[in-house]
């Protein structure tokens, strides 16, 4: 079973999303953990968060975007400039960050000059930074102005009723998520972590249905499975900070002497432990999981929330470290990773602050070394 | 940072600065030239000024008083609010508050000091507030953060929505310094039903936040005054906005940066107002001369900001144009969108208008003043739509009969480095020159300004424009 997720980790597209179109069925592309797949499931869409993965050079990135930006945005742009992404029916981008947000433009403008390369639903999610009640309603607006432009594009009829049958599946998704990270989290693991990202990730990259399925036969595999107890000698650690899709890095963690226990990223765990309320009004709902449940620093003024997630995370998790990674140019990482760096070392817990570029992992010597450093020092 | 450096507080410094600078011109035409020699790492800043004449001079005076007001607020028993530019600090004084705008003390002190507000940038980064980010708030909160200043009571920020890492630094204080904090926050769409909500909503849980944080209601009476001032200020500030479009343009490169400075430092208050209307006076006198603002009296081209100015240098970038016969034409910071500003004929459904009807009506002025303020109201949405920064740009550049459109930020600016390469070319396709200055505003040891200027010059010459 680890195959099929360690392949579908690996690249771009998968098996499941090549079957999905070839029976007819559209798939859509979205950005950011702000934006809720249910509305997609609902109107009969496949979800596939984009990802910034297998790219190899950066011209197309480099000549919409600016300089002084996060190469996350731009390894999107320069995929969706190569074509990779020309499976998409839509897509979806959203205002996680300033540079994320810019994507719509840069998109819209590299589809005028490469025509073919912008799918044909494009829209811009317009979410709020805060979420006192009128910012709540702000957000309940911008999810229904999304279902009423996928419903209008895609000639879907997103009811209440479906959204709470897809909201379900989606809660099933996150449950089956927490109990793998239980089993990474044991304290004889029986999956590296590593693994058990590969597998996280497939969930926003294959049909839930389908996710679940495998997901259900992992943990079956998983909990027959004997512990081999290498993991004891490792040190464990919890891996947190900016948005990180490739299992690279994970390994890189891994190789280092460490296990990752546990994780606060975009593509990672990050909220899976909060289901979406089934029973009240499906739109209010996603509301309040998707924005007030909201753990990124694009947040202003919840970094107490933030820190409090983290540290049940940690302690749940019994990681005995935790690495505090942000990419370059992603200020809202960075320099919350120094509040919460001074705050967890208060507590005990040693950090590691680690800058790098996202992409193909070009300064793995120095990040390796940084880690190996910082596992002797736990030690 | 360098421990002499913990000897002073930033603000006590420069207000002491300001203090003597504008002194300088209170004796002879011979004492303010001889006292000028004496003065050789800020001549060239208190040369900008003093060669405007009185309204040059007001202004060093006024900024001395902003910033004696920093200094002695506590002891007034006030309380003192960080700020950003992107915020109207008319409600402040409406409420007896003292703002610290950080972005306008960092460009004082980037323009008074030799070596700017590197020392405070980089305490930034020692505390872990990253070096991506904006140096405009970098600049000042460094010295706040270190506790090299007033005491802040409190802190808002008016980017959320609009500019990550402007309102990531007042997050930052937030925890650091553990002072309250209120982030009024933006929809992309500026004038649709449910923005206009939006923008009042939460203006009016800024001011329950106020009142929460002094203790105090909101004075109707005082609100009105500084609202009726302000709308006396925008239409002075506009009569002269439009003597701008003549040819040449009559108004002395340095005062849009007045008028915009001004504004974030002064909205609201009489002296803002004494000062506008001396610069009034000066242009309408050029005017009717029919000679341009620029010194030599001689305007070549005619250049629209589309973004913010550099301050670097001693403010270098005035004498720049002043020397090359370059109109400085304003820019998205000069610019308040007010209903009656004479670009807005035709548009002034977008334009935000003052109403002191009522409390009601005046919360939603403000409100609506401070969801067009610089940035805010550009380029909180994606560029190209109704009323963004393209827009915006081409049609002040049409209306102001730009010859170039020059851009200028830091690299902390995710948000315009993000397309400023898309806006550029469109701009170029419009039949604009379009320059993108590759420094720091208020950072030279990101691009000196002999290199900067050397490309801006590079930039005229290669498109023929002088």
């Amino acid at each position: 079973m680890m195959d099929f997720f360690r392949k579908t980790a690996a690249g771009i597209t998968n098996p499941h999303v090549e079957d999905w179109i070839k029976r007819g069925g559209r798939v859509i592309g979205y950005t950011c953990s702000l934006i809720p797949p249910e509305i997609f499931h609902a109107a009969g869409l496949l979800p596939f968060r984009l990802r910034g993965i297998g790219t190899t050079s950066m011209e197309t990135g480099d000549a919409y975007y600016g300089p002084y930006v996060c190469t996350f945005p731009k390894c999107l742009l320069q995929l969706a400039g190569r074509g990779d992404y020309g499976f998409l029916a839509g897509a979806v981008v959203s205002t996680g960050c300033d540079s994320m947000r810019r994507l719509d433009e840069c998109w819209r403008k590299a589809g005028r000059d490469f025509p073919g390369i912008l799918p044909e639903f494009f829209h811009y999610f317009d979410a709020p930074h805060k979420t006192e009640p009128h910012a709540a309603a702000w957000f309940e607006g911008e999810i229904r102005r999304l279902i009423r432009a996928v419903e209008s594009f895609f000639g879907a009829d997103i009811t209440d009723e479906k959204l709470k049958e897809s909201i379900c599946v989606y809660n099933k998704t996150r449950r089956l998520i927490c109990e793998l990270e239980d089993l990474r989290a044991a304290e004889n693991p029986v999956i590296s972590g590593e693994d058990a990202f590969c597998a996280i990730l497939a969930s926003s990259a294959v049909p839930p249905e389908k996710f679940n399925e495998h997901m259900e036969h992992l943990l079956d595999e998983l909990r027959s499975k004997k512990a081999t107890g290498g993991g004891k000698a490792k040190k464990r650690l919890m891996l947190a900070g900016s948005i990180n899709d490739d299992p690279g890095l994970m390994r890189l963690i891994e190789e280092a002497g460490a296990a990752v226990v546990a994780d606060s990223i975009c593509f990672g765990t990050r909220g899976a432990d909060r289901p979406v309320d089934a029973v009240t009004d499906p739109v209010a709902a996603l509301g309040q999981k998707y924005l007030a449940g909201c753990l990124c620093p694009r947040m202003f003024g919840e970094y107490d929330r933030r820190l409090n997630a983290l540290a049940e995370k940690l302690t749940r998790s019994g990681a005995e470290g935790i690495i505090l990674q942000n990419i370059r140019f992603c200020d809202l990482h960075g320099s919350e990773n120094s509040l919460l760096e001074k705050d967890l070392e208060k507590n005990g817990i040693p950090c590691l602050k680690l800058e790098r570029e996202y992409g193909p992992l070009t300064d793995t010597g120095r990040m390796k070394m940084r880690i190996e450093a910082f596992v002797e020092q736990i030690s | 940072m360098r421990p002499e450096i913990y000897e002073y507080d930033f603000d006590w410094m420069l207000w002491r600065c300001m203090e003597a600078a504008g002194k300088i011109a209170d004796g002879r035409q011979k004492e303010t030239r001889r006292m000028l020699e004496y003065i050789p790492y800020f001549r060239d800043t208190a040369e900008v000024f003093v060669n405007l004449g009185k309204p040059g001079i007001t202004f060093m005076k006024m900024i001395s008083r902003y910033l004696e007001n920093i200094v002695c607020a506590r002891k007034q028993g006030k309380k003192v609010a960080m700020t950003t530019f992107c915020f109207s600090p008319s409600v402040f004084y409406a409420m007896d508050i003292v703002p610290v705008t950080l972005e306008v003390m960092t460009v004082l002190a980037t323009a008074l000091w030799k070596r700017g507000t590197a020392d405070y940038m980089d305490y930034c980064v020692e505390l872990g507030f990253t070096e991506t980010s904006c140096s405009a708030q970098r600049g000042s909160l460094g010295a706040y953060l270190a506790g090299l200043g007033a005491e802040i009571d409190f802190i808002v920020t008016n980017t959320a929505g609009v500019c990550d890492t402007n309102a990531n630094a007042f997050a930052f204080s937030h925890k650091h310094l553990n002072k309250p904090f209120y982030s009024l926050n933006y929809p992309s769409g500026l004038t649709d039903e449910a923005s206009s909500r939006y923008h009042r909503e939460d203006f009016r849980g800024l001011v329950a936040f106020l009142e929460n944080q002094t203790g105090k209601r909101l004075d109707q009476d005082r609100l009105k005054q500084v609202l009726e001032e302000t709308a006396k200020q925008e239409k002075i500030v506009g009569e002269m906005e439009e003597l701008q479009m003549i040819v040449p343009n009559p108004m002395p490169a340095a005062y849009n940066f007045i008028i915009y400075g001004g504004r974030f430092m002064f909205a609201g208050m009489p002296e803002y107002t004494k000062l506008v209307s001396d610069m009034l006076g000066v242009v309408r006198k050029n005017a009717e001369k029919g000679v341009s603002g620029l010194f030599s009296g001689k305007e070549r081209i005619r250049a629209f900001f589309f973004y913010i100015d550099h301050y670097n240098m001693g403010l270098s970038l005035w004498d720049f144009l002043d020397r090359h016969g370059i109109s400085h034409l304003g820019g998205i910071l000069s610019r308040s969108f007010k209903d009656d500003a004479p670009y807005m004929k035709g548009m002034e459904d977008v334009a935000y208008r003052i109403d002191t009807a009522d409390l009601d009506s005046m919360i939603d002025s403000i409100a609506m003043i401070n969801s067009r303020m610089p940035m805010v109201r550009s380029i909180r949405g994606p560029y190209d739509r109704p009323n963004m920064w393209l827009e915006d740009s081409l049609m002040l550049a049409e209306i102001y009969r730009a010859d170039c459109l020059i851009y200028n930020g830091t690299p902390g600016c995710r948000n315009t480095w993000s397309n400023v390469k898309l806006m550029a070319g469109d701009l170029e396709k419009a039949g604009y020159p379009a320059h993108i200055m590759s420094g720091d505003a208020f950072d030279e040891r990101v691009e000196s300004w002999e290199s900067t200027s050397a490309r801006l010059e590079e930039f005229f010459r290669i498109r023929g424009l002088l």
